[in-house]
């Protein structure tokens, strides 16, 4: 009887730490193979580091040298409020060409360190009327030579530089919001609360970079002064995959897009470039040429994720495709 | 008349106002700070947390706070306005309400920018607004009419207390604490009530009356500009301005209809506060609203009729998302004050009271329906799946504020009376003296 | 119990097996995902020296956009010619995966019969990364630029030789250049042609802005020709029409200082207002003292 009850127990102690083992075995295969999905499907995205290959045959990740070499003397807010001398610069969108790749969205919330949902340059689905189609609408802020929101800024946070930039002060901005029901095109946004990004010190702050934001204030498009000042293209016009944003100089006349670089005055006049909302009077600096000829079908701009899509839900086309079933 | 013993009679009838304190009148007073210390609370919630905790988002940036803004600072400049016209008003009604009035004045201006500081970002940066000032900003006119406001309504409201502090610094038996009497003594500087003192006070009244009316429209306006000036669809209207001036006028007679109500009611003055009163600002009510409606109409007439794309998708939301709202603001508002104010039988106290009380609540949703529309309808449709950022909501926090708003308005009003009777003895005293001059002349003259 | 044994060993094995290779798959770190590019290119410079450039850079095989660069890693650059071999540098690769070599106009280049100068660039591999070789076979092009005023039309012109063993000039043909204008961003394309004999001339466009000064920058290029691969030079003219922004507004609604008129109308309405309070306060004042004095005679 007592040797039973003994083999007993041992066996029930035996199955109790084989039971251990074994479920501590499927929990670490589930946690591998549910983080090995989630890994599959985010791309290295920090953008604080670089992935690298050593000669040794090893991929390793290394700091990035920040590849914004920006700035080699920090710009502060008042030197920030004289623009880059002798230029004034412009920007052409080219609706003929954008598919809604939201490349361009995705590298300014990068660069300039936004949430997801903060957006300074949006792209919306523009239907101007029931019989026309719809197309893909970048809308940065278009840094107008007559500025409803400069005007009507009660401390000067924002201002007009003579390089046709409005850059906003987030050390002077009381957050008042007026700049924002003042603007006609929507341009600007506001943190209403604290975020952790915001404690991060290690940059100064310069309105060119508007790095790091603060709570309370207002934050917009600003053509990256930092990477004009580097001879770059602002982050938009360089990540877009079709060329859409082209960005250069009036005094010049001279705008690119990275691959093609053509008269600014020949492209307005020979594409019918226009302005949005152009009897407003603000006179915005960012140029339109027209959707004509379109280089891809509007729906491939529907390649993106659902709750993107959900946004574009009161535009008549796509409340058809709804109806039929297409999307 | 011996004004001396006039004087003492006066304060025999008034004084209980100041001594003593009802139960009632404590257990409101504990109300009212137990309102004003959830507004406290929500207060600093907000300032902790952000703006995030409001209803307030991207694309309706401005919210209850600046239509609390606008709605009280309306109410103190039509008072501005109202006090100035009846200085030159003869008759001895004008009296009984004339610091029920100034009182309502000075008190909307105090509590109506506080909301505006509500609305501010970065409340520690609120002096920028006075070392950087950019004139062009229509914010930077309103904040110096309202300072300059301020300070105007509040040297006129003391001149009209210099003789009452002067009759209760003479009034030896007042039971009130010693400080209290010493701010008497203090406040009145030496005013003994002479007649080159009188004159001279007189004098400078006058000025003043003729300065905040013109100081009150001309305030007002830049506080419309505010949105006229602006680009939006529904607000950059070009009558804007005489529309928040009447639309003022509407709310702050309200207002000043109900405050009548309810002093003669608790304080038992209605041999001060007659019906003839109510009757005369029911008739300027009346008129008042019929100006009101013609300018809504106007407005939104005009929008319906020519159609433009964004003024329709405006009016669009207004009948369809803002129905009720827009109903009781612009038919029921509107309406039904003119109804009963219209019609003899029905000018009662009770009911002019009640017309009051719709115009005031159907003026503030006024307000609403012409801030947050516009702000939810802007020229680039709104393309974005956070229900926050596409239509306005106001939270917990923003009730509670404008609740303590009002609390601390109130709370403030009694404590006024409190230390200053609400009927200036003074005034009565002057009325009296006038009659009394004007049947000597006339016995004068009979002789 | 003994069919137990059977079975734990079984499904701990197996499970113990997908876990090693999850852990493998997790990470793209596997080099053999991965194909190694080694693309060598030249250009030759306007200031007459030779670049060598070499990226390094391994492409994912799945997902070209996956590129991840070689760093650090020595790259050997020879001029051969039949059996000689002269070390030109060595260099390492930067966290671009680039490694360039600039060599002065003056360098004596081992160059065959036919004119062509051999070029190497080797990596001599490691345990895990093979060795890796490139070649370029390039002629030495020479190039020059003028801008001239020619009968008062403003003209480019360019010419292009080769130099034979003799130090002869021999002119280039069939030759396709392109011409370019420096902008703040980028160059701007203003003429394409082909050299002809040796040479290439058009007129300059009149209607260029150019800088502030009215200068321009103009390149040609030779761009990936067969044998000389790149080739560019610069020449500055003073021939830009820029037209200087005269209109500076200034006392608008959006600058910093506000127009006049609004200073005036405000100072007068501010001055009207506070005057009146002023003279408020100072009758208040007569007020007291008027009280006062009576206070001391009773």
């Amino acid at each position: 009887m007592k040797n039973n009850k003994i083999e007993k127990s041992g066996t029930n102690r035996r199955n109790f730490l084989r039971l251990g083992f074994i479920s501590t075995i499927t929990v670490a295969t589930g946690a591998s193979l549910f983080s090995n999905l989630i890994i599959e499907e985010e791309p290295d995205s920090s953008g604080e580091k670089m992935r690298l290959l050593t000669p040794e045959g090893k991929i390793v990740e290394v700091d990035a040298t920040y590849i914004n070499k920006y700035p080699e003397a920090h710009i502060t807010p008042a030197e920030s409020r004289k623009g880059i001398p002798d230029r004034k610069f412009v920007m052409v969108i080219d609706l003929a060409k954008c598919k809604n790749a939201r490349n361009c969205v995705e590298t300014c919330q990068k660069e300039h360190q936004l949430d997801y949902n903060e957006e300074f340059l949006k792209i919306q689905l523009m239907q101007d009327n029931k019989e026309a189609d719809p197309y893909w609408f970048p809308k940065p802020c278009y840094h107008c030579d007559s500025p409803p929101c400069v005007t009507v800024c009660p401390t000067g946070a924002t201002f007009k530089r003579e390089d046709n930039i409005v850059l906003v002060d987030a050390e002077r901005c009381i957050g008042c919001k007026f700049c924002v029901t003042s603007c006609p095109y929507s341009a600007r946004i506001f943190n209403w609360g604290h975020k952790e990004k915001f404690d991060n010190k290690d940059i100064p702050y310069s309105p060119e970079t508007g790095i790091p934001a603060t709570e309370g204030t207002i934050m917009k498009c600003d053509f990256c002064p930092d990477m004009l000042r580097q001879g770059k293209l602002p982050h938009c016009a360089q990540s877009c995959p079709m060329g859409v944003i082209y960005f250069g100089d009036k005094n010049e006349d001279i705008v690119t897009n990275g691959e093609e670089t053509v008269r600014f005055s020949k492209l307005i006049k020979e594409r019918s470039g226009y302005r949005h909302l152009e009897h407003l009077g603000t006179k915005p600096n960012v140029y339109y040429l027209p959707a004509v000829n379109r280089q891809f079908p509007l729906e491939r701009g529907f390649n993106v994720d659902e709750d993107i899509i959900e946004r574009y839900k009161n535009v008549e086309y796509v409340k058809d495709l709804k109806k039929q079933g297409k999307i | 008349m011996d004004i001396i013993k006039r004087k003492k009679e006066l304060v025999k009838e008034f004084s209980p106002m100041l001594e003593k304190t009802s139960l009632i009148s404590k257990l409101w007073i504990v109300v009212l700070i137990a309102i004003i210390s959830v507004g406290i609370y929500a207060f600093y919630l907000q300032f902790i947390n952000g703006h995030k905790i409001t209803g307030m988002r991207d694309n309706v940036v401005w919210g209850i706070y600046i239509i609390n803004f606008i709605f009280f600072v309306g109410i103190s400049y039509s008072g501005a306005f109202i006090t100035g016209v009846l200085h030159f008003f003869k008759g001895s009604w004008k009296y009984s309400i004339a610091r029920i009035i100034k009182i309502i004045t000075v008190l909307s201006l105090i509590v109506g920018p506080i909301f505006i500081l509500l609305c501010i970002g970065r409340l520690d940066r609120l002096h920028y607004l006075f070392i950087y000032p950019r004139i062009q900003s229509p914010i930077t006119w309103d904040i110096i009419a309202i300072m300059t406001d301020l300070i105007g309504c509040f040297i006129y409201l003391y001149l009209t207390f210099i003789p009452d502090f002067a009759i209760l610094r003479d009034t030896a038996d007042l039971k009130v604490p010693r400080w209290q009497k010493n701010v008497y003594k203090v406040l009145a500087i030496g005013y003994q009530d002479t007649a080159s003192q009188r004159e001279r006070l007189h004098k400078i009244t006058e000025i003043m009356s003729v300065m905040i009316i013109a100081m009150a429209i001309v305030a007002y306006t830049v506080l419309a500009w505010i949105f006229s000036l602006t680009l939006q669809p529904g607000w950059n209207s070009t009558i804007f301005a005489p529309y928040f001036i009447i639309a003022g006028l509407y709310s702050g007679v309200g207002v000043i209809i109900i405050s009548m109500y309810l002093i003669r009611k608790i304080y038992k003055l209605e041999k001060y506060i007659r019906k003839i009163h109510f009757i005369g600002a029911g008739i300027v009510l009346l008129i008042i609203s019929l100006l009101f409606g013609y300018f809504t109409f106007s407005e939104y007439f005009a929008k319906w009729f020519s159609h433009k794309t964004n003024d329709e998708e405006l009016l669009n939301t207004l009948f369809s998302r803002y129905f009720w709202e827009f109903i009781l603001a612009n038919y029921i508002g509107v309406l039904v004050p003119i109804v009963i104010l219209f019609f003899k039988k029905l000018r009662t106290i009770k009911s002019i009271t009640f017309a009051a009380v719709i115009a005031v609540l159907g003026l503030w949703l006024n307000r609403y329906l012409i801030v947050i529309p516009t702000l939810e309808t802007p020229y680039i449709p709104i393309q974005d799946t956070r229900p926050e950022f596409i239509f306005y909501t106001a939270t917990w926090i923003e009730y509670a504020l404008s609740f303590a708003g009002i609390a601390a308005f109130i709370l403030m009003f009694k404590l006024i009376m409190k230390f200053v009777p609400i009927i200036p003895m003074s005034g009565i005293i002057d009325q009296e003296r006038c009659e009394e001059n004007k049947t000597n002349n006339t016995t004068n003259q009979v002789q | 119990m003994k069919r137990d044994l059977y079975k734990y060993p079984f499904i701990t094995s197996f499970v113990i097996v997908l876990l090693l290779s999850n852990f493998s798959l997790a990470q793209e770190n596997d080099v053999s995902n991965y194909r190694i590019g080694f693309n060598f290119n030249t250009v030759k410079q306007y200031d007459n020296s030779r670049l060598l450039e070499l990226n390094f850079i391994a492409t994912n095989k799945k997902d070209r956009k996956d590129k991840i660069p070689v760093n650090n890693a020595e790259i050997k650059f020879f001029n051969v010619l039949n059996d000689d071999k002269v070390l030109l540098g060595k260099v390492y690769t930067t966290n671009e995966g680039v490694a360039q070599l600039i060599l002065p106009e003056n360098q004596n280049y081992l160059i065959d019969d036919d004119g062509n100068i051999l070029l190497i660039a080797f990596f001599e591999g490691t345990n895990s990364l093979e060795a890796e070789t490139a070649e370029i076979s390039v002629k030495d092009l020479h190039l020059e630029l003028n801008l001239t005023e020619i009968d008062s039309v403003k003209t480019a012109l360019v010419s292009a030789f080769t130099m034979n063993k003799l130090g002869e000039k021999i002119p280039v043909e069939d030759l396709e250049i392109s011409f370019y204008v420096q902008a703040m961003l980028s160059k701007m394309k203003i003429e394409e042609g082909t050299i002809s004999d040796g040479s290439y001339e058009f007129k300059f466009p009149t209607d260029i802005p150019g800088d502030v000064n009215g200068n321009l920058i103009v390149y040609s290029m030779v761009v990936e020709h067969d044998e000389y691969w790149n080739v560019t030079q610069k020449e500055n003219a003073n021939w830009g029409v820029f037209h200087k922004q005269t209109m500076k507004e200034k006392n608008t609604l959006w600058s910093a200082v506000a127009p006049l008129w609004m200073y005036t109308v405000l100072t007068i309405m501010l001055v009207g207002v506070w005057a009146n309070y002023v003279y408020t306060i100072i009758n208040l004042i007569k007020i007291k003292k008027e009280g006062d004095e009576i206070k001391l005679k009773i």
